[in-house]
């Protein structure tokens, strides 16, 4: 009995491995004649949303009601404090995160006025889309920028202070350059790199 | 110097005043030493936590310090990072490692040479435009104004070079470096896959450089900071690197600060070298917690064993890089100053309370030794008030002025002196007034004693005399007072009656057997028993004495407390008595002969002058019928007078039997009324008989027929010749009563009393003895039984004999018997 079932559960599994070869094989066949693909400005639309979604939902539904109810602060020395990092140190640490994954894309915060050097702007475009957003922070600024040959695109989304952690912290912080912020601010962006190859 | 209380007789005992003075002592010395105790442990506490909070508060302040250092030269090494000429030309080999159609030979090539320190790759290594940049940077060129790079810095820079994506030296500023890093920690931890993070590789030994360094790594990200093109390595000498700002924080002697890694290996140390690890391995998790704080260690870390206050705090941002993140290691300040210098206030407050200390306790004992001899001395000075007033010598006042309680004290004992002098002198008066009361009254005791006539002997229990009154010195005629002399050698007894005495006095007053003999012997002798030798001499209490007898009485007398009773001897001569007694028998009996041989005189006569009368007539008669008659009647005379002369002797045979036998009463009293109408004229006597039977009593018949007589005589004697007489027995329980009751005028009631008396009679002289009841009552009681009279004035009297009935059948017919129905006949 235990034969017989062996033998027919490999003879599915290879008829469904097959068959999956085949429908990959047919896919890419039709493909690569007429690529069809997503924009990338569609792609970092998602990827801003969901770094969005769950920053909200973290600095909303966790920070907040844990910080309200005194059980648990964040402080941007968690690791020492066992605290909860600020939701700023949430979205940075994820984008480390995502960049070790090794699945290309990557995000990270900048902005004018950073605490740490690291986070200001790196290239001209991140410095023009910052000034552009300044304006019209409604809209990413998108493009193509290179790095030596390799190409990216890199859509630039602003970044507003959601919270009152995020305007206390970068009001009082030794290092801010700018301690006047208020909420809902225009803080910065979120800048989303995809690798374009 | 005076003697001190300790020196009394009595070694182990402390006087009051030693007993002040510790007592003050141990009161001053024990919250003293308590007070001190408590100040010097809440003293040394209290160091403890502040000097511990001082010691966190500097290592944190240390820590920011030191951090801030590291931050520092991570951003200088930062700048060279962000250089762009350094970025594209490493995008530039990226790109070119990327190409295809590139070949690994040049590298390989280079690689060989740089290891054989080839002076060409060398230069190419060490002298090209980026080496060159690097020690533009490292030299301050690029600097901000005013931001030049520190010499210290500079000077701790051991090695400073650059990789390409693969870990291939791209520039150097020294020819140290090794060709290829790409499997080294730092190398792999810096690329992080290509996403670039700061790595602060911890202390090690690094033998090129011959020294123990850190180094910091920092990747090289590609112009939009998308992915790192490559690393920059720096290497700094620690000790070199840190000392200047360690060393500096210096407090006290022995305090400092010191930099460890979380592995307990100093990096920076005044003391001790850099990269020793700490001396106790137990220290290292107490001070490398991930928070400031302080802790009180069993061990300095320096070698030293002693309890020790450290001091710690974590350099946040640069554990946060350490060997790539915090959890793989940290940096931590240390603060400590040597426990004997961290505790010498306290040791001097010590040295200090003890110092105070023994003065307070010197202070203490003179004050005490003072205060002591202030109170002690009045004490004393009662005690031998005291002393004195108990040896009744105190005259004076006693002198203590001390104004309070003592003072009150010693004037309630002269008051107490002055009131036991006046009672001492009311007792001894009353004592006087006793002692002579009690003095008169012995002495009269003793005149009354020698007043009675009676001998009277007082002796204690063994026997000794203590007293003898004037009759008993008479008696026995002791002229002189005898002392301590013997009972028995005063008083001359034969070994019987000392016998009886000695065997009295030891049943120790116990009445119930000797009350029954007294009684007894109270009981004067039966006069009409003839006395027996054989008697029984401890029935009497009689003693015979030399020629006297003497009937004696003792009694115990209570001595003081503690003391055996004493015996009272009372004698009474009854040698008078005891003949006069036996006169008084002789002469009833004589009287009662006199009666008797009157009546028998009396019985004679009649027949006898009737014969003398026949006799007479027979002298003169001729006729022979009437001689005959005349004969006739004079035998018929004869023998009356044969039988009265035959019944007298009859009585006085039965004289000599003194063994009780059982006869009825009835009939003794029938044969009593026989002999008394002998003697009494009892012919116009009526004679009523009311018997209850034959009741048999156990008795001498001849005595108890006396006894009856005499009752009968009385009666007849009563009633003068007319009347009723009334006889009659009544049996009840155990005895019959026969009374004897006529109608004659009775006796009067002064008279009642004394009807038993010996010789008293209400009859004229020559008429009767007086004795009759007397010798009747003392039958009566003879034979177990009593007389008791009643009488009713005018109306007659009643005698009533009681005696028990005999209950033993056997003896209802004896010769008595046969002797009744004799006289009947």
């Amino acid at each position: 009995m235990d034969h017989l079932r062996f033998a027919f559960q490999v003879i599915t599994i290879a008829f469904l491995l097959g068959e999956f070869w085949t429908v990959a094989t047919l896919h890419a066949a039709k493909e690569n004649p007429t690529p069809v693909g997503i924009a990338p400005e569609k792609v970092a639309d998602y990827i801003h949303a969901i770094l969005e979604a769950d920053r909200t939902f973290y600095t909303s539904h966790i920070v907040n009601r844990l910080q309200e109810k005194g059980i648990l602060a964040s402080t941007e020395q968690w690791e020492q404090e066992n605290t909860l990092p600020l939701p700023a140190q949430f979205l940075q640490h994820s984008g480390r995160l995502v960049a070790e994954s090794g699945s290309g894309i990557r995000y990270r915060l900048i902005g004018f006025s950073p605490i740490y050097q690291r986070n200001a702007p790196a290239t001209e475009f991140e410095r023009k889309a910052l000034d552009v957003l300044r304006r019209k922070p409604d809209r990413p600024v998108t493009g193509i920028v290179s790095s030596g040959k390799k190409q990216y695109f890199q859509a630039i989304y602003s970044d507003r202070a959601v919270s009152s952690a995020c305007v206390t912290c970068h009001n009082s912080h030794p290092l801010s350059p700018k301690q006047n912020f208020k909420l809902n601010d225009v803080m910065g962006g979120i800048a989303i790199t995809i690798p374009l190859e | 110097m005076t003697t001190t209380p300790t020196s009394s007789p009595s070694g182990a005992r402390w006087g009051l005043k030693t007993k002040v003075i510790l007592s003050m002592l141990l009161v001053g010395i024990v919250p003293l030493v308590v007070g001190l105790g408590m100040a010097f442990w809440q003293g040394s506490q209290e160091i403890r936590e502040i000097s511990g909070e001082s010691f966190e508060a500097l290592a944190t302040e240390a820590a920011r310090k030191l951090d801030l250092l590291v931050v520092e030269e991570i951003s200088h090494t930062a700048r060279i990072a962000h250089d762009p000429t350094i970025i594209r030309e490493l995008e530039r080999r990226r790109d070119a490692l990327r190409d295809p159609k590139r070949s690994t030979a040049a590298a390989t090539d280079l690689e060989q040479r740089w290891k054989r320190r080839d002076p060409a790759a060398m230069t190419s290594l060490t002298g090209n435009t980026l080496s060159a940049l690097l020690h533009e940077y490292y030299a301050g060129v690029y600097s901000a104004p005013g931001q030049l790079l520190p010499q210290v810095v500079r000077a701790s820079t051991k090695m400073l070079f650059l990789t390409d994506v693969q870990g291939a030296l791209v520039a150097t500023m020294t020819d140290h470096p090794a060709f290829r890093h790409h499997d080294a920690p730092w190398w792999k931890g810096a690329f992080n896959k290509a996403v670039g993070k700061l790595y602060i590789e911890d202390i090690h030994f690094d033998d090129q450089m011959n020294t123990y360094v850190f180094t910091i790594s920092l990747p090289i990200m590609d112009s939009l900071r998308y992915e790192a093109v490559g690393v920059l390595h720096h290497v700094i000498d620690a000790k070199e690197f840190f000392s200047p700002s360690t060393h500096a924080i210096r407090f006290g002697k022995t305090g400092h600060v010191m930099l460890i890694d979380s592995r307990g290996i100093v990096i920076s140390c005044p003391i001790l070298p850099t990269g020793v690890p700490l001396s106790d391995r137990n220290l290292t998790p107490l001070v490398t917690p991930q928070h400031p704080g302080w802790v009180e260690a069993s061990s300095d870390g320096h070698g030293g064993q002693s309890t020790s206050v450290i001091g710690f705090a974590p350099l946040p941002e640069t554990s946060r890089a350490t060997n790539g993140s915090i959890d793989n290691g940290s940096w931590h300040t240390f603060v400590w100053q040597s426990s004997d210098e961290l505790f010498a206030p306290i040791q001097h407050l010590l040295t200090w309370v003890m110092v105070f200390g023994a003065v307070a306790i010197m202070l203490l004992v003179s004050l005490g030794y003072v205060a002591a001899g202030r109170i002690v001395t009045p004490v004393r000075q009662l005690q031998q008030a005291a002393q004195a007033i108990g040896r009744g010598e105190l005259q004076t006042p006693i002198q203590i002025n001390t104004g309070d309680e003592l003072e009150d004290l010693a004037r309630e004992f002269t008051r107490m002196n002055a009131q036991l002098k006046a009672a001492f002198a009311g007792l001894t008066d009353q004592v006087k007034l006793k002692t002579q009361e009690v003095q008169v009254l012995q002495q009269s005791t003793d005149q009354i004693l020698d007043a009675v006539p009676t001998p009277i002997l007082l002796i204690d229990a063994h026997h000794v005399v203590r007293y003898i009154n004037q009759a008993a010195r008479d008696a026995f005629t002791i002229q002189t007072p005898l002392l301590n002399a013997s009972l028995f050698s005063i008083l001359s007894l034969d070994q019987d009656d000392q016998k009886q005495l000695q065997a009295e006095f030891k049943m120790n007053g116990n009445t119930a057997a000797t009350l029954p003999n007294i009684e007894r012997q109270t009981v004067p002798r039966d006069p009409l028993r003839p006395r027996t030798d054989h008697e029984p001499a401890g029935h009497r209490s009689e003693l015979t004495i030399g020629s006297r007898i003497y009937h004696y009485q003792w009694f115990r007398l209570p001595t003081k407390p503690g003391e055996e009773d004493s015996i009272g001897l009372v004698l009474r001569d009854i040698t008078d008595e005891s003949r006069l007694q036996d006169k008084l028998v002789q002469a009833e009996k004589m009287g009662s002969l006199g009666v008797l041989t009157a009546g028998i005189g009396h019985e004679l006569n009649n027949p006898l002058f009737g014969i003398i009368g026949l006799g007479e007539i027979l002298q003169d008669e001729q006729d022979l019928e009437h001689i005959k008659s005349c004969a006739q009647d004079i035998v018929a005379h004869g023998r009356r007078m044969a039988t009265i002369i035959r019944d007298f002797t009859g009585v006085t045979d039965r004289e000599a039997s003194d063994t009780p036998v059982s006869v009825p009463v009835e009939d003794v009293l029938d044969k009593a009324l026989a002999t008394a109408q002998t003697s009494v004229d009892m012919k116009d006597v009526v004679i009523h008989k009311s018997y209850a039977g034959k009741t048999p009593v156990s008795v001498l018949p001849d005595q108890l027929r006396q006894a009856f007589v005499n009752l009968l005589t009385n009666a007849a004697h009563a009633m003068k010749g007319t009347g009723t007489l009334t006889l009659s027995t009544v049996v009840s329980d155990h005895t019959v009563t026969t009374t004897i009751a006529d109608s004659g005028p009775g006796i009067s009631k002064q008279h009642l009393s004394k009807v038993f008396d010996p010789f008293f009679t209400t009859k004229e002289q020559g008429e009767g003895s007086g004795l009759g009841l007397t010798v009747a009552r003392r039958i009566a009681r003879k034979f177990g039984g009593d007389i008791r009279i009643e009488c009713v004035e005018d109306r007659g009297t009643a005698c009533h004999l009681m005696l028990p009935i005999n209950t033993s059948t056997s003896s209802t017919g004896g010769p008595w018997t046969t002797s009744v129905s004799h006289s009947k006949s």
